[in-house]
């Protein structure tokens, strides 16, 4: 037996159900170091808490989950996503779906189930209210043994609360002092992963991708007001 | 010559100011001001056709359009538009299809209903004539009416009844009763024959001025002197000789039906009906080129009771495979009660689709795809998976909800994301202008903000936003943003990119130089 079979083996042993699934690397080696499989696993349901930034990390995932074309479905709770700020993250403007108006996590558990058997969808988002665990295994189920990425984006900031039971792996992203107008900085906090380490780091998003470190002492000392962008 | 029973009844409706009220019927300020419409005879403009109040001020059609203007200089004229007054009367012929599914346009500007056996579903013949009269008012058309037993006496009540010539809007219509018809043409003047231009001055020349003076004539002489048109009119009229009208054909509705020889109530029978309607319908649609957008499923109870399933898709659909699924999520709506007896499927809402091959084996299949969307083989397949997902979503909860947002092309926020087509898989022509720094999160409205400005460079430095001080430790900009020159309801704003201490990013920006909005909020 290959050491790859074997490592594949007890993945399966390990974290049950999604193993085996190929990975959606994030592009920054210290996070997905900490992930198994070098990256988000793809078959699976993510959650992600915090503030804004939490949306921003969404895009990004979800830009390079439909980087090589597919549709990428946003199921938003209220109408105030702004599609020209998440182009900026990578993605496409014909790609992009955006349902509207769902309230009940019961209805956007619905929908996000169907769009996880959707073949032609390669990315969700969906911003719910905490789900139920028979929702979030049905979830679970329904994403099992596709590529597409679905992401649960729960407002608040609980970091014991799962909104999500059965998540394959649960972030908390929060704003962090950036270094420019163009360069945010997120706190990323990786709270619980099947097969993975726990993580905080400081990220940047620099316009093509993820990059590490944010705001120093010296740098905001050097504030990047005053200038144009 | 045998007098015919004249079996039909038909209504004539008559739009005294057709030509002008239609094109006035969007412009109420149109209204106020006598209205013409002129069109050019021999090298002069001449007017067509009169409003009301034109003519009242004396104006009447065949004068030139200098000297209406002489008598009324307020007078407004707009070009006549034969062919467009032609196509608004067979529009508004399909509108009279709620009355009598025997309409017959008559140019220019006359309606004949044939409204014989359904007169009484309105509450009698005059009470229809009255609907009809009330309808026309409510899409500000005058109108008279009359009800005869030919086309021909119809027309000439409905033009020249009760006071002559010109007349007034809302007189009751003459009601000519089977037998009645010669006694109520007797007294109107030969014009209300439907003559040749000219024919009916001729005749009066005679001392033939009203109908009356032609009954006792033979046909032969008046046919010697002035062709054959006054005695064919008049044998028309009164019912000897057949007049064919030319009745305007409903659209074909697009639809499957299927009656049961015993009532079914099981859910199984339900659903096998459904699919056998479904079978049918694609047929037809694929035999017309169409797709359907929204499907209508009426149940017809053996209790005399209707229920209805509606069911809409993202794009047009004339696939089994593809319609099925979207009833088979609604059939358990379906009350069958004492078991249905009859099932129709119609379609709705249609449009044109062009099939697409997506495969060159065998089994080679069909699917409803797009002329001048360049997708490739693999894309397609995506691109009906896609459509599946969105059907079922928007049978579910509404097609108002799924957006796909599109590029438009407007320098302010709130205008820049327009509404793209669902169906159409291409990619957008245009694009966000790259390298501007836009929130992942637009605030509609801007919420107003109490802002401090750090004075000699007019940077805010220092925020309250739901009672919350927020400082502004770090914030660049601004970047003004303007609405297009052609509209002036928004003022010029100054945005800024401001950053708090906890790292937050707000999108705020200042009007006029005083007051302050957050309008975004960035990841």
């Amino acid at each position: 037996m290959s050491v790859a079979a074997l490592r594949r083996k007890i993945g399966q042993i390990d974290g049950a159900g999604c193993a085996g699934q190929p990975c959606l690397p994030l592009g920054l080696p210290e996070i997905d170091g900490a992930l198994p499989g070098g990256g988000l696993r793809r078959g699976c349901v993510h959650e992600v808490g915090g503030d804004e930034a939490a949306t921003g990390f969404c895009a990004t995932v979800l830009a390079r989950a439909g980087a090589r074309g597919g549709a990428l479905l946003w199921l938003a709770q209220h109408g105030d996503l702004h599609a020209p700020g998440l182009v900026r993250y990578g993605i496409e403007a014909g790609q992009l779906v955006v349902v509207e108006g769902l309230r009940r996590p019961g209805d956007v558990a619905w929908v996000m189930e169907e769009a996880l058997r959707c073949r032609a969808v390669k990315g969700v988002v969906a911003e719910s209210a905490p789900l139920g665990l028979a929702a979030s295994r049905r979830l679970m189920l329904a994403a099992e043994g596709s590529d597409v990425v679905g992401l649960v984006l729960t407002p608040g900031t609980g970091a014991g609360g799962a909104g999500v039971p059965t998540a394959a792996s649960r972030w908390r992203i929060k704003a962090a002092p950036g270094r420019g107008p163009d360069r945010e900085a997120w706190r990323v906090q990786l709270l619980r992963c099947r097969g993975g380490q726990p993580l905080e780091r400081v990220v940047e998003w620099r316009p093509p991708g993820l990059g590490a470190g944010g705001a120093t002492r010296n740098d905001v000392a050097q504030a990047w007001g005053g200038a144009g962008p | 010559m045998t007098l015919r029973s004249p079996s039909r009844r038909i209504l004539a409706v008559w739009l005294p100011w057709w030509a002008t009220e239609r094109l006035t019927r969007r412009r109420p300020e149109a209204r106020e001001r006598p209205f013409v419409t002129v069109s050019e005879v021999r090298g002069r403009m001449v007017v067509d056709a009169t409003s009301l109040l034109a003519r009242k001020a004396g104006l009447s059609p065949g004068m030139p359009l200098a000297d209406a203007r002489a008598v009324e200089p307020d007078v407004v004229a707009v070009p006549a538009d034969p062919a467009g007054d032609l196509q608004a009367l067979q529009s508004l012929g399909r509108w009279a299809f709620r009355f009598t599914p025997r309409v017959a346009p008559s140019p220019p500007d006359t309606l004949f209903l044939d409204v014989r056996g359904g007169a009484h579903l309105f509450g009698g013949e005059e009470a229809l004539a009255t609907k009809v009269r009330e309808g026309l008012n409510g899409f500000g058309l005058a109108s008279r009416t009359a009800l005869a037993g030919t086309p021909g006496a119809a027309w000439a009540l409905s033009h020249y009844g009760n006071n002559g010539a010109g007349g007034t809007t809302t007189a009751l219509p003459p009601v000519a009763g089977p037998d009645g018809t010669k006694d109520a043409l007797a007294d109107l003047p030969v014009a209300a024959l439907r003559l040749e231009p000219g024919v009916a001055e001729a005749l009066s020349s005679f001392g033939l001025d009203r109908i009356r003076a032609l009954f006792d004539m033979e046909a032969v002489e008046l046919d010697a002197r002035f062709g054959s048109g006054p005695s064919r009119r008049l044998a028309q009229a009164l019912g000897y000789l057949e007049e064919p009208l030319a009745p305007l054909r409903p659209p074909a509705p697009l639809e499957a039906c299927r009656a049961f020889a015993e009532p079914i109530a099981r859910a199984s029978d339900i659903r096998a009906a459904v699919d056998e309607l479904l079978v049918s319908l694609c047929r037809t649609l694929r035999r017309t080129e169409a797709g359907a957008r929204r499907l209508r499923l009426i149940c017809r109870g053996v209790d005399g009771t209707g229920q209805s399933l509606v069911v809409g898709t993202s794009r047009p659909r004339r696939r089994r495979e593809a319609l099925a699924p979207l009833f088979a999520e609604k059939l358990d709506q379906v009350r069958p009660g004492f078991g249905i007896e009859e099932m129709v499927l119609r379609a709705e809402v249609v449009e044109a689709v062009e099939a697409v091959q997506t495969g060159w084996t065998g089994g080679a299949s069909m699917v409803a795809g797009y002329a001048g969307a360049p997708t490739p083989m693999p894309d397609c397949a995506d691109a009906e998976g896609l459509a599946g997902l969105l059907d079922r979503i928007g049978n579910r909860f509404g097609f108002g909800c799924i957006v796909r947002p599109w590029p438009r092309q407007s320098w302010l926020p709130e205008r820049a994301v327009g509404k793209g087509s669902l169906s159409s898989p291409a990619v957008p022509a245009t694009c966000w202008p790259e390298g501007r720094r836009r929130p992942l999160r637009l605030l509609s409205p801007p919420e107003p903000v109490d802002v401090r400005v750090d004075e000699p460079r007019g940077l805010p430095v220092f925020f309250v936003r739901r009672r919350q001080a927020r400082r502004v430790r770090a914030v660049a900009g601004p970047e003004r943003l303007e609405c297009e020159w052609w509209r002036e309801d928004a003022l010029p704003r100054d945005y800024y990119w401001a950053e708090d201490d906890e790292g937050r990013r707000y999108w705020l920006y200042r009007e006029e130089q005083a007051r302050w909005f957050l309008h975004g909020l960035f990841g």
